[in-house]
């Protein structure tokens, strides 16, 4: 994997923009905005039986913050919501310590390993992760 | 004047719409005009097509005249809504810029997604808004008495900011950032398909070439270049920085 915080693969993975849009007939929808960089996402999510059936977000923001929904709009359905915070506590060990990108079914987070080195952009990672929780806690409610 | 000229007068003002009161200098006959509406509202009193472009024209340049007519002389008295400032970025240059172009008249908004630039103890008393700037600019409808100036020094914010000012008829684009910056920024504003004639229009580095060092007289020389682009001729301003 490349050093390189814009490597190819993340770029592509942000350009290829999977999931932006609006989905119709919604369970729930959160947005979130990061206040030191003004990033900002919203997610709409519609839940079945306690698991992401479909969703759709919209980013204002760095490639990074882009390349984090698009990997979530790929990665989330059919999971539930406690997989996906326990995905996100992996993804911020693997960008705040350092820790092996998990293995199995979120391996592709090792996308975002290069912006482990540059501590202010790890919410730029985070923040799709946590708009997508808000939008299934308000799901469950 | 009629007191039902003077009501739609007020209305005007407070839609912030351009109005010109003509009042024929023989018969002290008056009607309002809309030169920058659609409609030719006035017809009836002195509102004729020709009249109309002379009420544009008078807007335009923000003076009031008397211009001779067909059915004799005509005063044209000209009221503008005041001239709107958009900054782009919520910082330092931001915080002087915004107060002092007040204090000059101008209907100022400060535009900035990132809440702890855009906070309301750094910009008392001025008009702030957390949207990003294109989705602002796509709300105000920057016109020809609209000026955009762009610090936030982060292309993702700024960029969008830029081309929505170029594709405006903003009269007064201005993007903070050294020669260098400006070059790949210009760079980036040709991908995205404009050409010299649209990015002649950003004036940057922004400012005159005043010797402006601290953030306060970085933003005097930018309403300066800003009052410049707004009543002089292009070729008659001073030089920028």
């Amino acid at each position: 994997m490349s050093d390189d915080l814009y490597h190819d693969a993340l770029v592509a993975l942000a350009r290829a923009a999977t999931g932006a849009g609006r989905l119709e007939a919604a369970s729930a929808s959160a947005t979130r905005d990061n206040p030191l960089c003004g990033d900002r996402v919203t997610f709409d999510v519609r839940v079945e039986s306690g698991r992401v059936a479909a969703l759709a977000h919209r980013v204002r923001g760095c490639v990074v913050c882009q390349a984090a929904a698009a990997f979530l709009a790929s990665a989330a359905p059919g999971r539930g919501r406690s997989e996906l915070a326990a995905a996100r506590g992996q993804v911020a060990a693997m960008l705040e310590d350092g820790a092996a990108p998990p293995p199995g079914a979120w391996e592709g987070l090792r996308i975002f390993e290069p912006v482990g080195t540059v501590r202010s952009r790890h919410g730029c990672v985070l923040l799709p992760f946590d708009t997508l929780d808000d939008a299934l806690r308000g799901a469950e409610e | 004047m009629r007191r039902e000229l003077l009501a739609e007068l007020r209305r005007d003002l407070a839609a912030k719409r351009t109005a010109v009161v003509a009042t024929r200098l023989d018969s002290g006959e008056s009607a309002i005009l809309h030169p920058d509406g659609g409609d030719a509202s006035g017809a009836g009193g002195p509102g004729d097509a020709e009249l109309l472009a002379r009420a544009r024209e008078a807007a335009l340049r923000d003076q009031s005249c008397t211009v001779d007519t067909a059915a004799g002389p005509v005063f044209l008295r000209v009221f503008n809504p005041p001239v709107r400032l958009v900054v782009v970025g919520a910082v330092h240059v931001a915080q002087a810029l915004a107060p002092m172009a007040r204090l000059a008249g101008y209907d100022v908004l400060v535009v900035d997604p990132r809440r702890s630039f855009a906070a309301e103890e750094r910009f008392r008393g001025i008009a702030l808004s957390r949207e990003w700037p294109d989705e602002a600019l796509a709300r105000l409808g920057p016109d020809r008495r609209t000026a955009i100036v762009t610090m936030t020094h982060d292309p993702k914010i700024d960029d969008p900011a830029l081309v929505a000012a170029l594709r405006s008829e903003a009269f007064y684009v201005g993007a903070l950032g050294s020669r260098k910056t400006q070059a790949a920024r210009k760079d980036r504003l040709r991908e995205q398909g404009f050409g010299d004639a649209d990015l002649t229009r950003i004036d940057g580095p922004v400012g005159l070439a005043i010797g402006s060092v601290s953030p306060g007289e970085i933003a005097v020389s930018i309403l300066s270049q800003l009052v410049a682009r707004l009543r002089l001729s292009r070729d008659a301003a001073p030089a920028g920085r």
